[in-house]
């Protein structure tokens, strides 16, 4: 591990495990600090350029993969309790016409709602979301303000959202 | 319901260049509430993937029909600009009296247009291009595609008209394609400037815009891939197979329809150009995983593999 990087993992332990309690880690804090070391040793990473911003986003990434598995084995209990079996289906696999057609009209809802939001937002979010490219970039990209970008983007999240929400409930 | 003040986190911590961490802790700590419901919107986020259409097929539209709308998005936006632009040109025009002439090419056929500031324009087959005897730095694509290759000026820049749209260098070597659906422009060197008086969006090298019924995106492209056609070849990366079957019919000069299931399907790849159509095709179709049969003077391509006799069934 670079040295750099252990040292500031030390230097901010209390930081990052503050943190974790907030992210909701409760009493699992600490274990997960010590997850996130025996990684950082693991990995031999070079140097990183933002150490300390890499570091809380490792621990935030540990948090919302702990909620993921504890959502997925509900919903997978749920539908054992439902009698559904519970097999979820990989996407990349053969989808059935039917569910198929499901598919296709749920992407051109998707398509409509980001066409009604406008050329200009559903191009910020397009670049954020599928692209990965950072906010700072994007606004110098269109030459609008950083502010104008993280708006686009807060619409066209719940938009988005509000469509997920409504085909997950029908 | 969404969760605000969460979204507004999950859009803020999802930039890679986040750092305020110490900001999204205090938010964290104010209501036990606010971790969970962080998570919940940062999960459907991770569950949008399978939602978003990959990149916007284009779907084919009958050039006649009327239920169906061209979708022209930025008019609006820029309607304004372009109209003092056009009052502009106008009486610019009046006064130097411009000297417009226009230039075509036939299917498969291509030309080469020196302009008198150095820069030179090549124009595929079946392009219809606009120029100005007293203004060398007026260009317009009214359909087509045409390769420019630009002499840079910072006080007097390149300006190419297609259509609404205007495309402004900033030294540099792009091609545009304009068809009655759409409009696409890719740049291999130096920098373009989509509607400097409106969005005045910047393309630098490698990347390429489109804008068609699917409103407008901006896409990475090999500079390589570029105005390929100049060299015999059409470089793709996740193309519609009805924008390439429109570039292969510029190129060649034949008559190129494809089935709406052809049309909507994506190749990525290199195709050689070839003079003799029957050999083009056995080449290229196969390549893209569908099937050229000759319709009377014309071509058909149309999904699956080769089928014997597509005659009348025997």
């Amino acid at each position: 591990m670079a040295t750099g990087l252990s040292a500031i993992f030390m230097a901010n332990r209390p930081a990052l495990l503050r943190f974790l309690r907030a992210r909701g880690a409760g009493e699992d804090a600490e274990d997960l600090l010590q997850d996130m070391w025996m990684k950082l040793e693991a990995k031999d990473l070079g140097p990183v350029s933002d150490p300390l911003p890499y570091l809380y986003r490792m621990a935030n990434n540990l948090m919302l993969d702990r909620y993921r598995s504890a959502t997925r084995r509900e919903r997978r209990e749920q539908d054992w309790a439902e009698g559904a079996g519970g097999v979820m289906a990989d996407p990349t696999e053969d989808i059935a016409v039917d569910d198929r057609m499901v598919l296709n009209e749920q992407l051109d809802q998707a398509r409509a709602v980001l066409r009604d939001l406008g050329p200009r937002v559903e191009m910020v979010f397009r670049r954020f979301r599928i692209e990965g490219v950072g906010q700072r970039v994007i606004a110098d990209e269109l030459g609008v303000s950083l502010t104008t970008v993280e708006k686009d983007l807060q619409k066209a999240y719940r938009a988005m959202l509000t469509l997920k929400q409504k085909l997950d409930t029908e | 319901m969404i969760n605000e003040e969460a979204l507004g986190w999950v859009v803020r911590t999802r930039d890679p260049d986040f750092a305020d961490w110490d900001a999204f802790t205090a938010w964290l700590e104010a209501d036990p509430a606010h971790a969970s419901a962080y998570d919940a919107v940062m999960l459907a986020d991770s569950e949008l993937d399978s939602l978003i259409p990959p990149e916007p097929v284009a779907m084919p539209v009958a050039a006649n029909d009327p239920g169906v709308r061209t979708r022209r998005p930025l008019r609006w936006i820029g309607g304004g600009a372009i109209a003092a632009a056009l009052v502009a040109t106008v009486s610019i025009a009046v006064l130097n009296r411009s000297d417009i002439y226009s230039v075509t090419t036939r299917p498969g056929e291509t030309r080469v247009i020196a302009l008198d500031d150095g820069t030179t324009v090549e124009l595929n087959g079946g392009t219809t291009m606009r120029f100005d005897r007293k203004d060398a730095r007026f260009a317009a694509l009214d359909t087509g595609e045409a390769a420019f290759t630009v002499r840079h000026d910072v006080a007097n820049p390149f300006r190419v008209t297609v259509g609404d749209t205007v495309f402004e260098d900033a030294g540099t070597v792009f091609n545009i394609v304009h068809t009655d659906a759409a409009t696409r422009i890719g740049v291999s060197e130096g920098k373009v400037i989509y509607n400097p008086q409106a969005e005045a969006i910047a393309l630098p090298a490698g990347r390429a815009l489109a804008e068609d019924a699917q409103g407008l995106r901006v896409m990475d492209i090999a500079p390589a891939a570029v105005a390929s056609w100049r060299q015999g070849r059409l470089v793709y990366a996740n193309a519609a197979v009805g924008d390439i079957s429109q570039d292969i019919g510029r190129s060649l000069g034949v008559t190129l329809t494809a089935t709406p299931g052809a049309r909507a399907m994506r190749f990525t790849g290199t195709i050689r150009l070839d003079r003799d159509p029957a050999l083009f095709f056995a080449q290229a179709a196969p390549l893209m995983g569908l099937t050229a049969v000759r319709q009377g003077e014309g071509w058909l391509l149309q999904e699956g593999p080769t089928k014997e006799g597509n005659g009348p069934q025997s």
